[in-house]
C-alpha cells in the first residue's frame, strides 16, 4: 500500500491560499472591469485553485504518468467539444 | 513488478498504475467518467452563453454572496477530509472519524445554503422553465448539490465505519473519499465563477 506523504501545516497554508484567492476573485467581479479582462483574470484565479487542490489535496504529483493521461484526456475531449462547434456558434 | 518499478515505487514515486492501490486507480477512472459529465454540460453551457448574446441581465438575479460563502464551506470541507487522510494514514483514529464528520456537517451547510439560494430565486419567478440560462443554472448546481449529497452519505457512512474497531481494513476508503470530495470542490471552484462572476 503506498500512503502519501502528508504535511498537515501545509494543508492550512494551502486552504489560506485557497481563500485569499476567493477574495480575490471577488475583488476582481466588484472592480467592473472590461468584460475580457474580468474573464481572464477570473478564469486563471480559478484554474490556480483548482491547480492547488489537485496538487496538493489530491496528492496528483509524482503519479505514475498513464494517471495524467487518464483525467487529461476526457478534459481535452470536453475542450475540444466547445472549440469545434465554437465556429458554428460564434460566426452563424 | 520489475526491480525498477521496485526501486521507483521505493522512492514514493510510482512508475505504473500496477504499483498503486486497485481502489485508487478505480476511483480515477471513475473520476475521469465525472469529468466527461461535468465538460459536457459545462462545454455546453459556454456555448449557448455565446449562441444567446452572454445572458448578463439574467445573470444579476443570482446571489454572489451566498454562492462565495459556499465556496469558502466547500474549500475549508476539503481541508478537513485531507486532514482525515493524513490522520487515517497515521493511524489515528478519533482524529480520522472526527474531520469525516466536520467534513459531513460542512457538506450539510454547503446544501442548505443552496436551498436557501434556491428558494429565494423560486419566490422570485425564476425555475428551471423560466429560460434556457435558468435551465442551465439549476441542472448544473443541481447535478453538483446531487453529487454534494452523495459524498455526504458516504462520508458519514465512512465516518461511522472508521469509530469500529476494525476500522483498519476500511483505512484506504478514506483516501477514496476524500479524492470524491476534492473533485465536488474543483467542479465548484470552475461552476462558481461561470456562474455568478463572469
Amino acid at each position: 500500500m503506498t500512503h502519501a506523504h502528508h504535511n498537515t501545516r501545509l494543508y492550512v497554508w494551502i486552504w489560506g491560499a485557497l481563500v485569499a484567492l476567493l477574495v480575490l476573485g471577488m475583488f476582481v467581479f466588484e472592480l467592473h472591469l472590461s468584460k475580457t479582462t474580468a474573464l481572464v483574470l477570473i478564469f486563471s484565479i480559478a484554474a490556480v485553485k483548482a491547480f492547488l487542490v489537485l496538487r496538493n489535496f489530491m496528492h496528483l504529483q509524482g503519479v505514475p504518468p498513464v494517471l495524467y493521461a487518464i483525467v487529461g484526456i476526457p478534459l481535452l475531449l470536453a475542450i475540444a467539444m466547445v472549440l469545434t462547434l465554437m465556429p458554428d456558434i460564434a460566426f452563424r | 513488478m520489475t526491480a525498477t518499478s521496485q526501486s521507483h515505487a521505493a522512492a514514493g514515486h510510482p512508475r505504473t498504475l500496477s504499483e498503486l492501490p486497485i481502489g485508487r486507480v478505480g476511483m480515477w477512472w471513475f473520476l475521469a467518467s465525472e469529468i466527461m459529465v461535468f465538460g459536457g454540460l459545462l462545454g455546453a453551457y459556454i456555448l449557448s452563453r455565446i449562441a444567446h448574446g452572454g445572458w448578463t441581465e439574467e445573470m444579476t438575479h443570482l446571489n454572489s454572496t451566498i454562492a462565495a460563502i459556499n465556496t469558502l464551506v466547500l474549500v475549508t470541507s476539503s481541508l478537513a477530509i485531507v486532514q482525515a487522510h493524513a490522520a487515517a494514514d497515521a493511524g489515528d483514529q478519533k482524529r480520522t472519524q472526527r474531520y469525516l464528520f466536520i467534513t459531513a456537517a460542512l457538506g450539510l451547510v454547503f446544501l442548505c445554503n443552496k436551498a436557501y439560494e434556491y428558494s429565494i430565486e423560486i419566490h422570485h419567478g425564476f425555475t428551471p422553465a423560466t429560460s434556457t440560462f435558468w435551465s442551465y443554472y439549476y441542472g448544473m448546481t443541481g447535478l453538483h448539490g446531487i453529487h454534494v449529497f452523495a459524498g455526504i452519505v458516504w462520508i458519514f457512512a465512512l465516518a461511522v465505519a472508521v469509530g469500529r474497531p476494525s476500522w483498519h481494513a476500511i483505512r484506504q476508503r478514506v483516501e477514496y473519499a476524500g479524492l470524491y470530495w476534492h473533485f465536488v470542490d474543483v467542479v465548484w471552484i470552475f461552476l462558481f465563477p461561470l456562474l455568478y462572476l463572469s
